[in-house]
């Protein structure tokens, strides 16, 4: 295989940003594109190159192969990676890499095809001997899905067989919301993934939701860099996640790290990939599905192992065998990641728009922040609602939780509501402290994480501060987009 | 003089006395001292605390301990409130976002509950009901059209006023 010389980041906001860090640490030139609905990137005033790509709405500039292959090859570059989200599980997309003669950063197409979709996956799964949950598939029989579904029992989720990251997912609670609910998965899933096909499985009360990072390289070789706890979601999507998981006994973590090799190496992975499973109460573990990609919340691996998952990724994507061993890897203290998203998430999680007028990250021992805003940057609908990723690092978990707490208090982030005082009220519950996390974590605690009401003194104080003050500081002032574009090399 | 409104509705007063670091709130007078750019440390009665805080067109984003407070700038000279004109019958866009699918039409006669139509921001997808029996007199937004929070998606007429 040919060596990297020049990347081209098929992504945005904070992840275009960290891939294009490593690369350049690596020695490798960057390209990273954008859209003018979205030219305030921090990875754009650092990237070696920008291209701008067109298409209305803009996230269809990032789900484009052939116009995001052209921009490759044009700007000279000889690899893609395509970080998370967008085209990063489209196997036609890595194929149209390939065939064009650049080198894709991550698994092939036929490894995609094999393990990325849902359904093909959990089958093969089942040949390997790791436990799945009670299923139906609509592909299998169309006209009898909604029956199929039904006899699974219920609560049953309905979700798009080419999905991911909660999109498409419906939980059905009784026979008569059914239907409906498969109208909307099917809805969701042909708008996200063009590919309206559904399957049904049974739902697991309060279960945990744990994940293995995998790595493969091209020589055969496949290993594990840990689990992580990823059972804090709202509308099943992830807010905080963990390394390693809490209150996980020691024998059923290593049977799961070892499924999740076992069925890696079954399918011939080659890069980074994740094994996403449940565990129940009853310490069963069931495979759910794996995700072919780097992950959002790679940086709490990254803390623990020390190690740097995209470089992992551009040595295997160039031919190099895995850098570690199994044996050589080694686990340091605890870390915690949390979203933090433009939404309110007082008012249901309810999305929010606006500018980034203010803006300050905390700093300090133990603490990473990979963000994707900058200040004067639009947040509007167009792109997915998270800003930024704080991670706390500590030797144990109760430091790592306390770092990350300082870091949520003391980062300012002014002109769209955000979640971040929700976050650090959910790493303050006692239930949290201990350990006690499952997916329905947020909904049982509901009151519990509502923020305190405002007392007379308090605010004496905010309306004192309101009526002093400005537009934004003049000291940090917006760069303005198209000006601001004029100055990069491109 | 300033009236700030905030999220639960309440309004209260705040007057910054030119020339110096007081603003008096109510009866009370806050000494609130610029440190740096949207930086503020804010003293009453013996206390200080530090703050940040920028203005937004009507709005005032205030952070204090964490958290973020969206203040109401209430300009007195503006007529009070559109509460009083929103017809029982018009479905305004809780958040922005682009409108996903149709599922009436003008013209349409839809029973309360009826979908309307679908809308979708940030990954959320949402049914747009009629919030009455009655006519689809307007669905402004066409399939793939992008609006704002507040915009009106759909008009229902109600059904005793079409007879």
């Amino acid at each position: 295989m040919k060596p990297i010389r020049k990347l081209f980041i098929a992504n945005r906001a904070e992840i275009a940003l960290r891939i294009v860090r490593t690369a350049r640490r690596l020695g490798l030139a960057t390209v990273v594109p954008w859209h003018a609905a979205d030219c305030h990137g921090p990875a754009l005033q650092q990237a070696d190159q920008t291209v701008q790509l067109f298409g209305e709405p803009p996230v269809s500039a990032f789900l484009d192969i052939e116009g995001i292959v052209r921009a490759a090859r044009d700007s000279g570059c000889d690899a893609i990676h395509p970080g998370y989200g967008f085209l990063s599980e489209n196997a036609a997309f890595a194929r149209a890499v390939t065939d064009a003669g650049l080198v894709f950063v991550g698994p092939g197409a036929d490894v995609i095809e094999r393990i990325g979709d849902k359904i093909r996956a959990r089958r093969f799964a089942v040949e390997h001997g790791i436990p799945v949950t009670p299923a139906a598939d609509e592909a299998d029989d169309p006209a009898g899905f909604a029956d199929r579904a039904s006899a699974i029992g219920f609560p049953l989720l309905v979700k798009g067989a080419a999905g991911g990251g909660g999109k498409g997912l419906q939980i059905v609670r009784e026979p008569a919301r059914l239907a409906e609910a498969i109208a909307v998965a099917r809805r969701e899933s042909e708008r996200y993934f063009g590919d309206g096909r559904l399957f049904a499985e049974r739902f697991v009360e309060r279960p945990r939701h744990i994940e293995v990072q995998v790595f493969g390289d091209s020589h055969g070789n496949v290993i594990h860099l840990g689990e992580r706890e990823c059972s804090i979601q709202r509308r099943f999507q992830k807010l905080i996640e963990e390394t390693p998981a809490p209150n996980l006994d020691p024998q059923l973590r290593e049977r799961i790290c070892n499924a999740a090799v076992t069925l890696a190496k079954a399918a011939g992975y080659v890069n980074a990939g994740t094994v996403e499973c449940i565990v129940s109460p009853q310490r069963e573990f069931f495979f759910l599905e794996m995700n072919t990609r780097l992950q959002v919340e790679h940086p709490v691996t990254e803390c623990v192992t020390g190690l740097d998952l995209v470089e992992w990724q551009l040595r295997v994507a160039a031919g190099e065998p895995l850098p570690l061993t199994q044996d050589q890897l080694r686990w340091h203290g605890h870390a915690i990641e949390a979203r933090l998203l433009a939404e309110d998430a007082d008012a249901g999680f309810v999305p929010d728009t606006g500018r980034v007028r203010l803006l300050r990250w905390a700093q300090g021992p133990g603490l990473r922040i990979d963000a994707g805003v900058t200040p004067g940057a639009p947040v509007t609908a167009d792109f997915d609602s998270m800003l930024a990723k704080l991670v706390g690092h500590g030797a144990t978990r109760e430091l790592a939780i306390s770092r990350l707490q300082q870091a949520l208090h003391e980062s300012v982030l002014l002109g769209v509501t955000v979640n971040g005082d929700y976050l650090a009220r959910v790493l303050g519950h006692p239930a949290f402290a201990r350990g006690e996390t499952d997916t329905g974590f947020l909904e049982r605690h509901r009151e519990a994480l509502c923020p305190a009401a405002l007392g007379d003194a308090e605010r004496r104080l905010l309306l004192a501060v309101a009526a002093r003050a400005l537009p934004e500081p003049a000291a940090r002032p917006a760069p303005e987009p198209y000006a601001a574009m004029g100055a990069w090399r491109n | 003089m300033n009236s700030f409104q905030f999220d639960d509705g309440t309004r209260h007063r705040a007057r910054h006395e030119p020339g110096s670091d007081r603003v008096r709130v109510g009866d009370a007078i806050v000494t609130v001292q610029a440190d740096g750019p949207g930086r503020f440390v804010a003293s009453v009665e013996g206390r200080s605390e530090r703050l940040h805080a920028v203005a937004d067109g009507d709005r005032v984003w205030v952070h204090w301990r964490g958290r973020a407070f969206a203040l109401q700038r209430i300009d007195p000279t503006r007529a009070a409130g559109t509460a009083g004109a929103e017809a029982a019958g018009t479905a305004q866009a809780p958040m922005p976002g682009v409108v996903v699918s149709l599922q009436a039409a003008p013209g349409q006669a839809v029973a309360e509950g009826d979908a309307l139509l679908v809308i979708e921001s940030m990954k959320l997808q949402t049914t747009v009901c009629a919030a009455l029996a009655g006519t689809v007199a307007e669905l402004p937004f066409a399939v793939g059209q992008s609006f704002q929070r507040g915009a009106v998606l759909a008009r229902v007429q109600p059904a005793e006023a079409t007879r």
